[in-house]
């Protein structure tokens, strides 16, 4: 770095060099010396000065103590902290001694104590007394602000970081403050819940117990668990995650800080969906179908055997159909069983990939540094990949253009610009790698519905070379995962299939239409890797041990009496997978925030098939909403998550028909019809109208709409 | 010197009836924006700064070096705005309220001027929103401004009231407030000069403030500089009020005294009684005991007793009054108005209540009286904004200055004066817990 | 006639920025509800093109804007420093006694709400007391039957 660029302050006779620009709190980090915060969070936003716990001696300046949160660094500036300004240290302690006035010090019975900056904080820098004598605030609590978080005004320090966050990082407008001065309250309008994609970021930003994960709350002490770090397996960003776990279960999922990937923000499916680990239709035990008396529970070793018998009996005639949620170990692993044991080389994908766009890979963060930003394909971004909504959100904050229908002439003229495909089509990431190939864009990305949908092909696709054609009629349809499961056209290729071998966590999933059903397991629960939307290879990590062996340990079994070698360690796994589609990186090399892989230019020009064009009417896009699916569906505080009976359409389209908000729609295509709530949207083209799978009924792809 | 003010903003008042455009046009009315606009934006600035005129909201910051912070618009391209500060609500303080209600055109030709001088062209007037009256009348000249494209050329003035919080009366919480916000106030730096509403370059000045600049333009610079006294130039308009025979607004020329503006505009305490302490300029500066009032009334000589003029809101208190009580009084208001941003304000301002309360009751022990003014010390110089630092330092200064009544409270068990002070039990807002809510 | 929705599109255009609009529609929408009600909120928030709770949240930091039903009338009485001095407190109790009701409630009827508030800017013609968000001024207590009368015998 030049020298240009940095500047050298003191701070407590400590030199340090710094880029311009860096704040105060970071640079005391740099010179191994603590500024202590309360308010201070820089995903928040600008600093806010609220809490004046950072207050230090600083020159120039006026004598009395600033908020060093507030400020940056600059050449010269000399900085005394606590440590060696009794100025700072009286003016720290006196913040301490105002916030912990009306706290009520309940620390036994909180569920932060432990790990709260407040205790820590109060230790090292506060009153070691009280001299308040009178009558503490007092509030009513705890408040339920949603079936998920729960609310103690009394613990309160209005630091006003979960407000922040509603209002400036989530843009939810839900959680905000009311009433003034010392009657302040954290607060969701009237009776509502707090009922938005992120909410659950509020209880790790709270810097006290006053925000509490009511599925954590009283489970656990602080020095009775452990953190395992892990990636979510609910959506195609991967999240970077810790699973706190306590005696071998599940306790809570927090977030990672993976800057390029996350920055710190989970949503609430990948947050509070771990209870479906503990559903009451969880399979312990392989269920077999059994002439005329139905379906009994069964050893695993008869469930081998059965196995071995319907793979045999299907005489190569087989179909797998892939979730897309395997790790890249076990789709490879079944994959050479499948295909070098048993020559089935037909596997049914959820959707397509498409390596093209390898060569516009960037990070998710460099939607945040675009200056045009569009997004292609018509689905919803928050409901298929909602940290990316809040990249999204984050560009136009910082003053990037915002589009949700191609504008060609902002893409040229843009100097970053970045394309997002979201929705059904674009073949796998084609499309959009073609357009950004053609525009100039800088990134691009392509949203899948599955969470390894892309690692699941590249592993499929590596582990044989050979190819025979799809078999008529199938001897056997192997169902991998529940996604796969839970989807219809695969349900419906079952209804043609001899024989059905499941692979599934849930009784309500599996039982009733598989020959076979064997118990699956969680992303929470395995060992292995996923590769995200960006083609990140990333490690999952087991957390806690599964009911039932996971599927590599009985893949390598099975695969053992076909004489197909595989092991059943994901580590070993890996390496072939990698030899052939990851550069031969090694498992132990990934580590806990997984690198980019660089990019790979494109030569010659993408080729794309055409897509259908649109005729008269609007066009209908069906979605699956966040909130649904088979983990979340079995996790009841998820329930007012749910999907509501609404349809989204443009402003544009909203106006030209008279349509206001939250007002009643009726939506046709002939013959059919659904009632629905309007909710007009910046973020939708005019021409189209989205509707969540669960309420679209038999609707065509063109409606009209009207009052 | 104090009995024939120069009158300056009021000038014209006693003759005409100036809310009407055609009178105040008859006595001269929107020339000076006439000539400002025949002058450079930077001469204009030069013009003011030339009059030494500073800020008459209650931080004295010199005007023109103020718009001078402003980026000019090659140098930031955003719109620039000038904000008036109107939301006057320090106890002690009107004057804004009869400047707006008696010469709302010489306030606006201010206004015209202040956005000439920082090539703006939107100027939104914040009024506090209990200012029914002065409202409806800027509103009636507004429209007589407005219907004359000559006078108004091609700024936009919009009227935009507050809806009942003190703390929008500090410049940033104002902005806040202005932009649909809570009134909270923002950290500084950026300052409003280079980042204010809507993040845009922004002067924001207070009504007296803009209604001088048009007799400045008019007179020049220096000239309006001889009036006054070294640092405090000019006419000063205060506000008299609590126990003198002749409250009300007088226009003054900085460096009065102070015990001319109480004996003589006053006319001095009624009922024969002594004049016990005078707050010098509203209710966030430091209180002046009855024999401290041979001091000139401009920014200097106040600094001396370390105090200020403040918003200009002279209140007298007589001999009856508990200073125990003033202190109750004072601090309940701060509570009240506190925004709840930054700690030592919002639960510092609360503890110092219940402290005096105690004091009042005469429960308290000594050391607790030693625990308000720690209290003081640890608000004051910790704050976001201003707010909670001038409660700290006021509520201090009575229990310095009048420390024996507060020990007396202690001895005595109780309050020496009770009911037969004027302040005993004065209802606050802050007190009322009954919501008003219609019985169901 | 307009209606609430469109009163308060054409207050936006008064603003580089919609939000600006927040405090005039929620005094509009005050005006029109007698007081903030949820459904009051809501009509707002709608017209804003934002949430319900940011409205609740900005409406509830101003001492003007009320989120529990008010009566038809509201009595103010200034009880700050300058006003205090020259006995509000007296024309405070006056009100109450004459309206049988304390500071902070409303009358039975639902006719006139009564409460003390914060420097009104007056302070030297003392005692102020702001009535239906007019100023009365040099109020003394024994003028108090004559207001509360006004306001009974007023429609």
């Amino acid at each position: 770095m030049s020298a240009a660029e940095t500047v050298r302050l003191t701070i407590d006779g400590v030199g340090v060099e710094v880029p311009k620009g860096t704040g105060l709190v970071e640079a005391a980090l740099a010179a191994g010396i603590e500024i202590p915060v309360f308010c201070y969070e820089p995903r928040l936003g600008p600093a806010v000065g609220a809490c004046r716990m950072c207050l230090c001696q600083i020159e120039p300046g006026p004598p009395k103590p600033q908020a060093a949160c507030t400020l940056t660094a600059q050449e010269g500036m000399v900085v005394r902290t606590a440590l060696t300004s009794q100025v700072a240290a009286e003016a720290q302690n006196a913040t301490l001694e105002f916030i912990l006035v009306n706290h009520p010090l309940d620390c036994p019975v909180c569920d932060t104590g432990g790990e709260c900056p407040l205790q820590d904080l109060t230790f090292r820098y506060g009153p070691g007394n009280t001299r308040m004598t009178f009558p503490k605030r007092t509030f009513e609590k705890p408040i339920p602000v949603s079936p998920l978080i729960a609310l103690d005004r009394e613990r309160c320090i209005l630091c006003y970081r979960c407000t922040r966050f509603s209002e400036g990082v989530a843009e939810d407008g839900q959680l905000v403050a009311v009433d003034r001065g010392a009657g302040t309250m954290i607060a969701t309008f009237g009776d509502e819940p707090y009922r938005a994609p992120f909410t659950g970021n509020v209880i790790e930003l709270c810097p006290v117990g006053a925000l509490t994960s009511t599925t954590y709350r009283f489970e656990a002490r602080p020095w009775e668990i452990q953190d395992v770090p892990t990636v979510c397996g609910m959506c195609p960003v991967g999240c970077n995650v810790n699973a706190t776990t306590r005696e071998g279960k599940v306790k809570r999922i927090l977030s990672r800080n993976h800057p390029e990937v996350d920055d710190g923000w989970l949503c609430d499916k990948g947050r509070f969906s771990y209870a479906h680990l503990h559903a009451e239709d969880r399979l312990r035990d392989p269920i077999l179908r059994v002439r005329r008396r139905g379906f009994e529970e069964v050893s695993w070793e008869r469930a081998l055997d059965e196995g071995e018998r319907l793979l045999r009996e299907a005489d190569g005639r087989i179909v797998t159909a892939l979730s897309g949620s395997e790790t890249v170990e076990q789709a490879y692993a079944l994959g050479k069983l499948l295909r070098r044991g048993l020559g089935a080389h037909t596997a049914f994908f959820a959707e397509e990939s498409s390596d093209a766009l390898d060569a516009f890979r960037v990070p998710l963060s460099a939607i945040r540094d675009a200056d045009v930003v569009t997004v292609v394909g018509d689905g919803p971004v928050v409901e298929r990949a909602p940290i990316v909504d809040l990249w999204i959100k984050e560009a136009r904050r910082r003053g990037a253009r915002v589009l949700y229908e191609l504008d060609e002439e902002a893409v040229r003229g843009a100097k970053r610009a970045i394309l997002i495909w979201c929705g059904h089509g674009g073949h796998g990431g084609a499309t959009v790698a073609a357009l950004a190939q053609r525009l100039g864009a800088s990134g691009a990305f392509y949203i899948p519905e599955t969470a390894n949908g892309r690692g699941v092909c590249d592993a499929w696709s590596c582990s044989d070379d050979a190819e025979s054609p799809s078999p008529d009629p199938i001897g056997l349809l192997i169902v991998s995962g529940d996604e796969a499961a839970a989807n219809p056209d695969v349900r419906a290729l079952a209804e043609k299939a001899e024989r059905v071998l499941v692979i599934s966590m849930f009784q309500g999933l599996a039982a009733g239409w598989a020959d076979l059903v064997l118990p699956g397991t969680s992303y929470l629960e395995r060992d292995g890797t996923y590769v995200n939307l960006e083609g990140r290879v990333q490690r999952l990590r087991r957390t806690v041990i599964p009911p039932v062996p996971d599927e590599l340990a009985w893949i390598s079994k099975l695969a053992e009496r076909f004489g197909v070698e595989v092991s059943p360690y994901p580590s070993l796994v890996f390496e072939e997978v990698a030899a052939i589609a990851f550069g031969g990186i090694p498992f132990g090399g990934i580590g806990e925030r997984a690198p980019l892989p660089t990019a790979i230019g494109a030569t010659a020009p993408i080729d794309v098939p055409a897509e259908p064009s649109d005729n008269g009417g609007l066009r209908l896009v069906r979605y699956r909403p966040l909130f649904s699916g088979p983990a979340v569906e079995r996790v009841r505080e998820l329930d007012f998550q749910r999907p509501q009976p609404e349809a989204e359409l443009s402003e544009q389209d909203g106006r030209a028909r008279g349509i206001r908000n939250g007002e009643e729609i009726t939506i046709r295509s002939n013959g059919t019809s659904v009632t629905l709530r309007a909710r007009l949207s910046r973020e939708l083209r005019p021409g189209v109208v989205r509707v969540p799978e669960t309420f679209a009924g038999d609707l065509k792809p063109i409606v009209e709409i009207s009052k | 010197m104090a009995t024939e003010p120069r009158l300056i903003v009021m000038a014209g008042t006693e003759e005409s009836d100036l809310t009407r455009l055609a009178e105040y046009e008859a006595i001269g009315g929107y020339r000076a924006l006439q000539k400002a606009r025949g002058l450079t934006p930077q001469a204009v600035i030069d013009e003011v700064i030339a009059s030494e005129l500073r800020g008459r909201g209650g931080a004295f910051f010199p005007t023109g070096r103020k718009w001078a912070f402003v980026p000019k618009p090659d140098q930031n391209p955003n719109p620039h705005y000038v904000v008036v500060n109107a939301d006057e609500s320090e106890p002690g303080s009107f004057k804004d309220n009869e400047i707006m209600a008696r010469v709302p055109h010489r306030f606006f030709e201010g206004c015209l001027i202040a956005a000439h001088a920082i090539e703006s062209k939107n100027v939104f007037v914040y009024i506090r929103g209990e200012y029914t009256g002065p409202y409806e009348i800027l509103l009636a000249a507004l429209k007589e401004l407005e219907a004359r494209p000559d006078l108004r050329g091609d700024v936009t003035i919009v009227l935009h009231r507050g809806a009942g919080a003190y703390i929008c009366g500090e410049e940033t919480a104002l902005l806040e407030s202005l932009e649909g916000k809570r009134g909270q106030p923002r950290t500084k730096p950026p300052f409003p000069a280079i980042q204010g509403l809507y993040a845009s370059p922004t002067v924001v000045n207070n009504v007296e403030t803009l209604a001088t600049l048009p007799p400045i333009i008019e007179m020049g610079g220096a000239e309006y500089a001889k009036l006054g006294v070294p640092d405090s130039r000019g006419t000063r308009l205060v506000s008299i009020s609590g126990h003198v025979e002749r409250p009300g607004n007088y226009e003054i020329e900085n460096g009065t005294s102070l015990r001319d503006l109480i004996y003589g505009l006053g006319g001095g305490i009624p009922g024969g009684r002594a004049l016990k302490a005078v707050i010098p300029g509203g209710s966030s500066t430091v209180i002046l005991k009855g024999d401290e009032i041979d001091v000139g009334y401009d920014f200097n000589s106040l600094l001396k007793l370390n105090t200020a003029m403040g918003s200009a809101g002279v209140v007298a208190l007589d001999d009856s009054c508990c200073m125990v009580q003033l202190g109750i009084r004072i601090s309940e208001f701060y509570e009240h108005e506190s925004c709840g941003k930054c700690t030592p304000c919002r639960e510092g301002t609360r503890w110092m209540t219940q402290i005096l309360r105690r004091l009042e009751s005469g429960e308290a022990v000594q050391s607790e009286l030693d625990l308000l003014l720690d209290v003081c010390d640890r608000i004051n110089g910790k704050c976001l904004c201003p707010l909670g630092e001038t409660a700290a330092v006021a509520v201090a200064s009575y229990v310095e200055k009048f420390r024996a009544e507060f020990i007396a409270h202690v001895d005595q068990g109780g309050c020496p004066f009770g009911e037969s002070s004027p302040l005993h039990d004065v209802l606050a807002p802050v007190a009322v817990h009954s919501p008003a809510t219609v019985p169901a | 006639m307009s209606t609430y929705y469109d009163e308060v599109q054409e207050i936006k255009a008064r603003y580089p920025d919609w939000r600006s609009a927040a405090l005039p529609a929620l005094r509009l929408a005050q005006e029109q509800h007698g007081y903030l009600s949820p459904e009051a909120l809501r009509e707002c928030a709608e017209a804003l093109g934002t949430t319900p709770a940011f409205c609740e949240a900005v409406a509830s930091f101003y001492d003007m804007l009320h989120l529990a039903p008010i009566g038809r009338h509201m009595v103010e009485v200034c009880t700050n420093v300058s006003c205090a001095l020259v006995g509000a407190q007296r024309v405070l109790e006056n009100f109450e006694q004459e309206l049988g009701i304390r500071a902070g409630e409303t009358t039975e009827d639902g006719e006139v709400t009564l409460r003390p508030i914060e420097c009104l800017g007056g302070c030297g013609w003392a005692t102020v007391v702001s009535v239906d968000h007019h100023y009365r001024t040099h109020v003394k207590p024994e003028d108090v039957p004559a207001i509360v009368q006004e306001l009974r015998n007023g429609d």
